[in-house]
């Protein structure tokens, strides 16, 4: 599989007669060990070091680790300091979204892929007018979908450039980008001059301006593709998990006891849904109630108990990351009904008893994050069914639109391939208004006279840590216990480690194996997976990915990624 | 010369975080579009057959480059590396795997390796982009669980590919976009006979790029010869005191930024990590925010003094006997 990051690969099986696809397994097939690799060393260095897993989306993992240090340091970053992480975060997503939506999903929809493989919607792409084609100037679908075909399309190439203005945003507060530089406990190690943040104005416009176009584009491309009957590719249940991002400067204390106010803070909001209800948006509780099995993964049980109770003297699981240990044993390959993938199988339990009480696979994502700041209602854009704001007047040569515009973003009915996809559009587009805002707090702090970025502390021997935030594919959390000033145990859960994680039982399966099951083959002729990999590419894996199908016959096809 | 009139490159990752990728699609001058549309006739006829992460194969190919340039019927290729090299050995002791990529027609999983060796013996050149592929990088840090390596350990430092080109190494953790895209169009230009071969270090590092030490390219280095240091994070003078591995680390950055001149880690206030050199990330580059070792600065300070010495006499002399020039 191509256009995702990392080793990703998925086998479905499909029912030919009924045109539906009926088993999957998504595996994970790399290992490089940074879990180990981190153990014994300074735990600051969690914070370069745990960057390095992923070149897409480092910045969440800087962030998280300089949380979780942070905590375990207490080292309290200056509220100038916490506005320039969330500058330099807001910078990465302005890149993230824009690059999963076109480099990454959107030769799905091309041309060159729907003309091949959906020759029934392209026939209807090129009768269909755009409805806000005013907005955007491409007349039909045909041409949205022209300009999506990599290394040629007017979107695809444009797309380059904003992706890159977004990085360019990063490297300036953080040095360089993948990769950020300037992440310390504390703070940040960043030399703030006027420059910088009137830089950053000046290519946020850009994305601000980029976004007016960009999400009457894909809404119009995606209503399009509902239409041609895709309401039930990668469907299910809507069980999210989101932990929030963009702390507010004030409300940032790396305590741990103040950790639930601190989420309740955020501009995008924390919160687990289980069966389309909301059950908490406690970050201590959603902390405590993480599991992590490797019940089907490459690794070894572990047995000691690193941590009984979190600071708050709530209960710690064994299987919480807190106390998990990494011991790898690599096993064949391919072994469904043993150990098959590199990746863990995550999730949640109800130990409050709000719901069932029982543990949850959860789906983390854009959709995940929008869909609880929209219902919860913490922040004033947020309405309770949907996501209002508008973005400033931006006037850039080159776009059409300069006027301040409002977006509304509606909690869908359905979680699917396509809402997955639309949630990623609406959230480059809230991440531009988010980081406007931002970006005037930084200017009032500025001529408050309070610019200083980085604060002094003093290490102490013992301590441990919780950093909880969003990457662009979702959830992602780093745990931390120090012991005599080194790394005793540090944890990663991804994103991508709850969506691609493989199943418990034939009856918890994990999201990824989970969407595909259900899923309308819609493709004419030889069966290629193209429904499979929209699927898995709507929740922008983070592994580099090998799909094969097994028609009913058991025939393998060798299916490389469109 | 006909036969190198297309150049094909193979985009293989290892051990990798895709960083390296996207910092390809960082460069500016010049961008991954203008080495693939060829403006300068001699570089023209570059073809990106094989990548991962930003190809669309249309019509079922998938890994059909790859499998192509394994049996030698791609054409000439450069092959570029992504990531560390497991080893695989350690896995197979319990029937596993490291790194997986694809299966063979019978269905069996092929190892990175496999793919890597297969492939090193047909391509033309073998360009090594990060620290990963270079010397292992992240995953090879101590204890190093999966055995990683970068290209030069695993191949030797000897290796040289059918057209008697070594092993080129573009490290930094990511590469830099632009250092990637210029050693790319460098190496095709060699592989045509229209430049020499790029002047390597000892590390196969070209150098052009690496051939300075972070501290010498530093911006902040004029304030550091001045004695100014900076002793909280967020001041402008040199980083030194704060964990700052300029000084034994060879790099660029820090002069022509990261992303369109913008950027640079001391330029912007934070401590080099030594993100471009071997050994990294294991002592003396880490822990990241300890200092150098000394001997270093007073190495830099014992090796200014003639240059010192002769500024001040050249104004002397410029007084007494005039102008030389």
């Amino acid at each position: 599989m191509s256009r995702i990051e990392g080793h990703l690969g998925i086998q479905a099986i499909a029912d030919i007669e009924k045109k539906v696809y009926v088993e999957a397994h998504s595996f994970g097939t790399m290992f490089r060990g940074l879990e180990i690799i981190l153990k014994n060393r300074e735990p600051a260095d969690a914070i370069w070091i745990t960057q390095r897993t992923c070149g897409v989306c480092p910045t969440p993992h800087g962030l998280a680790a300089a949380m979780a240090v942070d905590m375990a340091y207490e080292a309290l970053a200056p509220p100038m300091g916490v506005l320039l992480r969330n500058l330099l975060y807001g910078a990465e997503q302005l890149y993230d979204a824009a690059f999963g939506c076109f480099v990454l999903e959107g030769p799905d929809y091309s041309q060159m892929v729907v003309e091949k493989r959906n020759p029934n919607w392209w026939q209807a792409a090129k009768k269909e007018k755009a409805p806000h084609a005013d907005l955007h100037g491409y007349d039909s679908i045909a041409d949205i979908m022209t300009g999506l075909n990599p290394f040629s399309g007017s979107l695809w190439v444009r797309s380059l450039g904003v992706e890159k203005l977004g990085r360019k945003m990063a490297s300036l507060l953080g040095g360089k980008h993948p990769h950020v530089n300037t992440l310390i406990p504390g703070g940040m190690a960043k030399t703030l001059s006027p420059t910088d943040l009137e830089q950053y104005a000046a290519m946020l416009s850009h994305h601000v301006a980029f976004a007016k176009e960009f999400v009457p584009i894909m809404n119009d491309l995606l209503d399009f593709v509902l239409s041609m009957g895709y309401e039930d590719a990668g469907l299910r249940k809507t069980n999210l998990i989101s932990y929030g991002a963009y702390d507010d400067p004030y409300a940032y204390t790396a305590k741990y006891e103040d950790l639930a106010d601190q989420g309740l803070k955020r501009k995008l909001l924390p919160g687990i849904v289980v069966n389309g209800e909301l059950v908490t948006q406690d970050l201590v509780e959603i902390n405590v109630g993480v599991r992590e099995f490797i019940d089907r993964s490459y690794y070894s049980d572990w047995a000691v108990s690193l941590v009984d109770e979190d600071p708050k003297g709530n209960p710690i699981d064994g299987k919480h990351p807190w106390n998990k240990d990494t011991k790898p044993a690599p096993a064949a390959y391919k072994d469904w009904c043993s150990k098959y993938s590199w990746g863990s199988s995550p999730r949640w339990v109800d130990w409050k008893k709000r719901g069932d009480g029982s543990a949850h696979a959860l789906e983390a994502g854009p959709i995940s994050r929008m869909w609880v700041t929209a219902k919860a209602k913490n922040v004033p854009e947020s309405t309770g069914s949907s996501l209002k704001y508008t973005l400033p007047k931006a006037t850039v040569t080159g776009y059409k639109v300069a006027d301040e515009t409002e977006f509304e973003w509606k909690i869908p009915e359905k979680i699917n391939t396509v809402e997955r996809v639309r949630a990623r559009v609406h959230y480059y587009a809230y991440s531009a208004y988010v980081v406007f805002g931002q970006l005037l707090q930084a200017l009032d702090l500025v001529k408050q006279g309070r610019a200083k970025v980085w604060n002094k502390y003093k290490k102490p021997r013992d301590g441990m840590g919780v950093g909880m935030i969003e990457a662009m594919r979702g959830a992602l959390a780093h745990w931390v216990v120090m012991k005599r000033g080194h790394i005793q145990n540090y944890q990663i859960m991804t994103p991508t480690t709850w969506n691609a994680g493989p199943r418990l039982s034939d009856t918890d399966l994990g999201p990824y194996e989970d969407a595909i099951v259900g899923t309308p083959i819609t493709e004419a002729g030889d069966i290629t997976g193209v429904d499979v990999v929209r699927v898995i590419r709507s929740f922008d894996p983070c592994l580099a990915c090998c799909i094969q199908v097994y028609e009913g016959d058991r025939k393998i096809l060798h299916v490389p990624m469109v | 010369m006909s036969k190198l009139e297309k150049i094909h490159v193979v985009w293989l990752p290892g051990q990798a975080c895709t960083g390296c990728t996207v910092s390809f699609l960082n460069a500016t001058h010049p961008s991954v579009l203008d080495l693939l549309t060829g403006f300068i006739p001699q570089a023209a006829g570059v073809t990106l057959d094989y990548h991962a992460t930003i190809m669309l194969p249309c019509g079922g190919e998938g890994l059909g480059a790859v499998k192509a340039a394994e049996k030698g019927e791609l054409g000439p290729f450069v092959l570029v590396l992504e990531g560390a090299i497991p080893d695989e050995a350690i896995a197979k002791k319990s029937g596993g795997y490291w790194c997986v990529i694809g299966e063979n027609e019978d269905g069996k999983p092929v190892t990175f390796n496999e793919r890597l060796d297969r492939l090193a013996r047909n391509a033309v050149a073998i360009v090594a982009a990060g620290t990963c592929a270079s010397f292992g990088g992240i995953p090879s840090g101590r204890p190093n669980p999966t055995g990683a390596k970068g290209a030069l350990d695993y191949f030797g430092r000897n290796w040289k590919s059918a057209l008697g080109i070594p092993i080129v190494n573009v490290p930094g953790c990511p590469t830099m976009g632009e250092h990637l895209a210029e050693t790319l169009a460098h190496v095709v230009l060699s592989v045509r006979g229209y430049l020499p071969l790029p002047d390597l270090d000892k590390e196969h590092r070209p150098k052009w790029l690496f051939g300075h030490t972070a501290h010498e390219n530093c911006p902040r280095a004029g304030l550091f010869g001045d004695g100014k240091n900076s002793h909280e994070f967020g001041e402008p003078y040199c980083m030194g005191l704060l964990g700052c591995k300029g000084p034994i680390s060879h790099c660029d950055i820090p002069k022509r930024g990261y992303v369109d001149g913008v950027g640079g880690c001391p330029s912007v206030g934070s401590p080099c990590i030594g993100c471009t050199q071997p050994g990294f990330p294991d002592r003396p580059y880490s822990p990241f925010l300890q200092k150098a070792p000394a001997s270093f600065f007073v190495m830099e300070k014992i090796h200014s003094i003639p240059g010192s010495l002769e500024a001040v006499w050249g104004r002397i002399k410029e007084t007494l006997v005039g102008r030389d020039i």
